[in-house]
């Protein structure tokens, strides 16, 4: 999956201007020096570095461009510290860097200074494999005697045209802050919008045009697993600008999601009009006798398999898409490019399809956030026709002026038509239709729609070894992760490497004596995965008993929540899910149940784990059932998470005590 | 001269380039397409592979002003998944070598073929003061599944220069056909010689030289590479043949050549520790007389390894080094005046100083195993990269290298022992082997005394301990940590050892700082629910720290021999005292499987009314090879399917919960 637009969003974040002071001198300059004796912000022991003054100051000038001027200092008190001592900015064709300068200051000894002519220039380290071109560039630079007691800091000055006239203050950082300052500097005529998120509103001391934000002593925001991406929790403040009236400049901030709607229908104007090629496709794949569903599929199927997943963005290519007609005689293309030539398909058969703009991570934009261009992927949302009434259309809600809309991702390649991977569906993104942008939430899909329902049927002989058949039936996300690691093995014996993965993760020793997939590349049909399996000394003697363990294969528990810290954030289930399990164990002749492990039964209102040890005969009978319910866990509701997971893990280890019939 | 080798620095870059997926560019005719690779949807050799390269060709010229090399790719698409080998990208250095004449077609399944004139890109890879590395990338458009990829470009090198040249066999995918020559430089008395380090592929011949001076060599069914957990180095493994450029007639006699080497290598050594006052000063400061002579050999590694080892501390910047203008040591008694060095420097003051006290002692060039094994019949010098000292100790042959910070007197780090090295002298020197520690060298002990709680809790103290290599490697990982850190990477370990949630608390402070004393850590520790309930009875699983052996060698097939760092041993002993009124029930069957090459036996045991639980698990293997994995496999099921055994026991009133 790609992020193409993630680039475009790091570099409005990065594009600074003003007020650089050139640092001839080799010391480090007043203000570095000035914050390094400051107090330090209050921190515990495992803070690796504290920043001691940040000061970012956003400088437009009347002819829009716009010069980001950023200061840091920060004291680094433990080893990981160090990198801090990494000063970098992302620059492009279109954004420039105009001045970089660090300086440090030892604890004991003489400053240190760099300047921009040792700096480095190199593609970014965090773009994802997939892409084939780029001009988007980073610049570091390497700061001297980075180590703990010592002070390290920068400034770097980028000026730029941005494509909308908007950007971020973010004064909370993933360490403590003793002092963040904002200035935003305005030429006659210019307005602008703050809005807080993630803070309460701050308001500006305001000289003339200029504006100044002085934040003191902020937390920092601490990693924990599965927590909401960093715009979900980081304080931060949205600014939109917005030039004179008269001034007639088409970029501008938004003011509302209607206007980034309007400005993104703008930017892909004509860029989904068909060619006769690709009309031609169309009519090829589709026939008249089929239903307009039918010919959906057809084109969607079209899109996931045959249009490969390439990005080249140049430019504003982070955020336009190239047109229809060059993704279908390239046959490839990235999200964008994808979403652009479905639509154009769709519109031969008569369907209407908009853009829709969202971020693969859920939380990273909220319903309550200002608009801004925070996205990182598209999808469509396809206008269904009245008629349509099919229950496999899951991912769908009724537009109170569209009617009802489906939305589909035709980059996924593996989730079928009508439904959403786990991390955008209860996901807000901006639907780009015929009035403007409309900011949603599109749909969470039932539990069941990614699903795992494992069965096993087991035969236990007397010294322990467990032989049997099973069956998994997978549907949705629980389908896609599996058939993407079988799909994507380089060699024919390598198949069965998962199904092993598998199986290592719950029994000690096994042999896997037959396998076989079902529906590997047919999205729309669930997937299947039987095996057969020898498990030698499954079941473990002592003395004359033989004790096994019901819950034969699969693991549902986690430890995420066993840290000594308690929970700061809430935590982020990727998707809806729901998980039942059956396992029968015939008992070997001449034995009987003596002692079952106890049932477990929970049920919380983000999830519910039930599980049952039965005897039925000869035969041991487990059954269990996993179902997440809600796609984020409050911190109220830690605690019960936590006692969810250790109930899950104790009933994975639970054991059966067979004993000789009397 | 004319020519200037600038072997050293262009080996890294021949590296990126040759081991880059992409192979390219000259000719500007296509090969000729067979109507079997036309329609071949899956090939017999490669079952289930995305893409193959049908064909590879790479023309290296070197005798010309500028050397320039042509390469031919033709890439089979065999699966969806296989079209992503429709993006290219030719990795290349600006200003040492440009990239020219990238063609490209597609050659669709019923032959039909359509000339790439797409757009290609340039993009940065990383660019600095000094050297600026880029790619230029291009997709080819429209290839779907049984589509024929070619391509061909030239790289051309940097006038005026030759480089040490490589034929990478082994990529990423599968070979049917390679065709590789070389037309070597030979102009003012240069040669070049080549070797091929890990073999050649099944059925190849080695290079040879025609007639006309191109060397010459093709090879069919060269494997993909594939990459495993346990695998000996890389550079071991992958097919490859190495040309090395001689600025004079090389020695072809391995004998000879080490000689040679030899003998200037032992000057260089012996002129270091030629300087004998100040070693014999520090001699009689640090060692008495009376010491036996092991006491007397230990206390001189003890008093080598206190200097100041500039080789473990953190990396400086330019402008640091050329502040703190550290003076490079020539001998070794200005090096302990000092009182700082390189670690390969130290380990040379130890030879002085072993002597100063009488030691037979001897300079020795080892060729560390992380990278690759030593062979000396490939004549390359560099491969004997690391230094150690033999001492005779006792009518034995001992070795040292106090110049590997935290290394305990006696033992070497992992990739210095059992490997070859040249002990130097003035005759140029013999070949020697280094000591491979045994397992019980190298141990973790983990000690603990733990309580059962009524709720199926288990808590207690547990001590940790690493010895040997085993503390010499943490030691080293976490040498530039705080105490905070090395809290959290010992907690970590213990996380990692224990197959369920944990609560952990670090109570004592480990000596991070020493060599000989084993590094041992001491925690709080509480496995919630470890004990679980089976209606009247409790169950207490056998192993507590099972959890590293869980996914050994869990794939059944095989593709490189099983290759550790060292021998290790981890012994467990567990004292389990239970709650008032319980009682022990039916204990696990004793195993053990007690082989010379590897060891594991789990003992469970009534002792005064509490439970005593040892589990050893050991490996004296270094290289297991292929044929022998499913026995190694075995063998870590067996530790697995023990280690899952259950204690049972009688609660008193109510039963354990969890």
């Amino acid at each position: 999956m790609k992020s193409t637009l993630a680039i475009l969003t790091l570099l409005g974040a990065a594009v600074v201007g003003a007020v650089f002071i050139p640092g001839a001198k080799a010391d480090a300059p007043a203000w570095m020096h000035a914050a390094a004796t400051a107090p330090l912000p209050a921190h515990d022991e495992k803070t690796d570095a504290v920043l001691l003054y940040a000061e970012d100051v956003t400088t437009v000038q009347p002819n829009g461009k716009i010069k980001n001027f950023r200061r840091r200092a920060y004291k680094i008190l433990r080893p990981d510290g160090k990198r801090f001592g990494f000063v970098f900015a992302y620059f492009d064709s279109e954004t420039k860097i105009n001045a970089m300068h660090a300086w440090s200051i030892p604890a004991s000894g003489k400053d240190y200074e760099v300047k921009e002519k040792d700096a480095i220039v190199s593609a970014p380290p965090d773009i994802e494999n997939g892409e084939l071109a780029s001009d988007f560039k980073m610049k570091y630079i390497r700061i001297p005697a980075s180590e703990p007691g010592n002070v390290v800091g920068y400034e770097v000055e980028q000026e730029g045209r941005p494509y909308v006239f908007e950007t971020d203050w973010n004064p909370q950082q993933t360490v403590p802050v003793a002092e963040a300052r904002f200035t935003l500097q305005l030429p006659p005529g210019w307005e602008y919008r703050g809005v807080w998120v993630n803070h309460a509103d701050v308001q500006p001391k305001i000289s003339g045009n200029n504006f100044e934000w002085d934040l003191r002593d902020l937390p920092a925001i601490k990693y924990e697993e599965d927590m909401p991406p960093w715009r979900g929790v980081a304080a931060r403040m949205a600014v939109a600008l917005f030039p004179p009236s008269s001034d007639g400049k088409s970029s501008k901030g938004f003011e509302t999601w209607r206007d980034m709607g309007i400005w993104y229908a703008d930017l892909t104007k004509g860029r989904r009009d068909p060619s006769p090629e690709i009309k031609q496709k169309v009519s090829q794949l589709t026939n008249a006798s089929q239903s307009p569903i039918e010919k959906m599929h057809m084109l969607a199927d079209f899109m996931q398999s045959d249009i490969r997943y390439v990005g080249i963005w140049l430019g504003i290519g982070g955020f336009q898409p190239h047109s229809a007609t060059e993704v279908f005689a390239h046959r490839y293309g990235d999200c964008k490019d994808k979403a652009t030539l479905l639509s154009s398909m769709l519109h031969e058969i008569g369907i209407e399809s908009y853009y829709v703009l969202i971020n693969v991570e859920r939380g990273d934009v909220t319903k309550d956030m200002p608009p801004q261009k925070h996205f990182n992927h598209a999808i469509l949302a396809v206008k269904l026709p009245k008629d349509v009434n099919d229950p496999s259309l899951l991912a769908t809600l009724n537009h109170p002026t569209l009617g009802k809309i489906l939305f589909f991702d035709p980059t996924d390649e593996s989730t079928p038509f009508g439904q959403l991977r786990g991390a955008l569906q209860a996901n807000f993104g901006l639907l780009v239709g015929p009035d403007g942008g409309e900011l949603l939430e599109l749909p969470q899909q039932p539990a069941y729609t990614s699903s795992i329902s494992r069965s096993g049927k087991f035969t236990l002989s007397a010294n322990g070894n467990l032989v049997g058949d099973v069956m998994e039936v997978r549907q949705g996300d629980r389908a896609r992760v599996e058939r993407h690691a079988l799909l994507t093995v380089d060699k024919e014996s390598d198949k069965i490497k998962p199904i092993e993965s598998l199986l290592a993760h719950s029994l000690s020793s096994f042999q896997i004596t037959k396998a076989s997939v079902t529906n590997l590349k047919k999205n729309d049909l669930a997937f299947g995965l039987n095996y057969s399996l020898v498990a030698d000394s499954y079941a473990k003697r002592a003395g004359n008993l033989l004790i096994v363990r019901p819950r034969t294969i699969g693991s549902k528990g986690s430890s995420v929540l066993e840290t000594k810290e308690p929970r700061k954030y809430p935590l982020e289930f990727e998707g809806p899910a729901r998980d039942t399990d059956k396992f029968e164990i015939a008992l070997p002749a001449g034995y009987e149940v003596d002692d079952l492990p106890p049932p477990v039964d929970l049920d919380y209102s983000f999830a519910s784990y039930h599980s049952k040890t039965e005897k039925n005969g000869d035969t041991l009978l487990y059954t269990r059932t996993f179902e997440i319910k809600e796609l984020s866990v409050p911190v109220s509701k830690m605690e019960e998470l936590k006692k969810m997971y250790r109930a899950i893990a104790g009933d994975e280890r639970n054991t059966a005590v067979l004993k000789p019939k009397s | 001269m004319l020519m200037r080798c600038y072997r050293m620095v262009w080996l890294a870059v021949m590296i990126v380039l040759v081991t880059a997926p992409a192979r390219l560019a000259r000719a500007d005719e296509w090969k000729p397409v067979s109507p079997d690779d036309l329609k071949m949807t899956s090939l017999p050799e490669a079952p289930g592979a995305p893409a193959v390269y049908l064909y590879r060709q790479v023309d290296r010229n070197d005798a010309s002003r500028a050397s320039s090399e042509y390469n031919y790719v033709r890439i089979k698409i065999l699966t969806e998944e296989g079209r992503k080998h429709a993006n290219i990208e030719i990795p290349f250095i600006r200003g040492k070598i440009s990239v020219s004449n990238i063609r490209a077609r597609l050659i669709r399944p019923d032959g039909s073929s359509v000339p790439f004139d797409g757009k290609v890109y340039e993009s940065t890879i990383e660019k600095s003061k000094t050297q600026k590395v880029l790619a230029k990338t291009f997709t080819v458009p429209d290839v779907q599944v049984g589509s024929i990829i070619d391509y061909h470009f030239n790289y051309d090198f940097e006038d005026m220069h030759i480089f040490d040249s490589y034929w990478l066999l082994s990529d990423d995918l599968f070979t049917k056909h390679g065709e590789f020559t070389l037309k070597p430089y030979t102009n003012e008395g240069w040669t070049v010689q080549w070797n091929w380090p890990a073999g050649l592929p099944k059925g190849t011949d080695p290079p040879k030289e025609g007639a006309d001076g191109i060397i010459r060599m093709t090879s069919n069914n060269i494997p993909a590479f594939v990459t495993e957990d346990y695998m000996p180095p890389e550079d071991e493994l992958k097919f490859r043949v190495v040309f090395v450029y001689f600025d004079s007639f090389p020695e072809r006699d391995p004998q000879k050549f080490w000689k040679s080497f030899g003998k200037k290598q032992a000057d260089r050594a012996e002129s270091f520790v030629s300087k004998k006052k100040g070693l014999e000063e520090v001699v009689a400061q640090t060692v008495s007389p009376n010491d036996p002579p092991e006491v007397k050999l230990k206390k001189i590694y003890i008093r080598t390894q206190q200097i100041r080892n500039l080789s473990y501390e953190p990396q400086k910047s330019e402008q640091e080094e050329k502040r703190d203008k550290q003076k490079i040591a020539s001998s070794a008694e200005e090096l302990l005046k000092l009182g700082y060095g390189d670690g390969y420097y130290i380990t040379w003051a130890f030879l002085g100083l072993a002597r100063a006290a009488g030691f037979e002692a001897y300079p020795c060039l080892v060729s560390a195993r992380n990278l690759y094994f030593f062979n000396p019949q490939r004549i390359n010098k560099s491969e004997l990269n690391s230094n150690v000292v033999l001492v005779k100790l006792n009518g034995k042959d001992t070795y040292y290298d106090p110049g590997t910070k935290f290394a305990p007197f006696g033992l070497l780090p992992w990739y210095e022992s059992g490997v070859t090295g040249l002990k130097l002298d003035k005759e140029g020197g013999t070949w020697i082997t280094t000591t491979l520690p045994p397992s019980s060298d190298s141990q973790i002990d983990r000690t603990a005394d733990l309580k059962i709680t009524p709720e199926g809790d288990l808590s207690g103290k547990l001590k940790l301990s690493f010895t040997g290599l085993e503390a010499l490697s943490r030691r080293m990982t976490e040498r530039l940590e705080d105490e905070a850190a090395r809290k959290k990477y010992l907690e970590d370990l213990v996380k990692n050892y224990i197959p369920a949630g944990i609560e952990l608390d670090l109570t004592n402070k480990p000596d991070w700082n020493a060599s000989e004393t084993p590094l041992t850590a001491e925690f709080d520790l509480k496995v919630p629910g470890w004990v679980s309930s089976a209606g009247k009875r409790a169950l207490l699983p056998a192993a507590l720290f099972g959890a590293t052996e869980k996914h050994l060698f869990e794939h059944a097939d095989r593709t490189w021999p099983v290759y550790f760092d060292y021998p290790f041993k981890k012994v467990d002993d567990l004292t389990v005292e239970l709650p008032l009124g319980w009682q022990i029930g039916d204990l696990p069957k004793e195993t053990d499987t007690d082989a010379k090459a590897a060891e594991y036996s789990m003992k469970v045991e009534k002792q005064n009314g509490k439970l005593h639980i040892q589990r050893v698990v050991r490996c004296d293997l270094m290289m297991v090879g292929k044929e022998q994995y499913p026995i190694l496999r075995n063998f870590f099921a067996n530790v697995r399917t023990n280690d899952d055994q259950q204690i049972v026991l009688q609660p008193g009133t109510g039963s354990a919960s969890n």
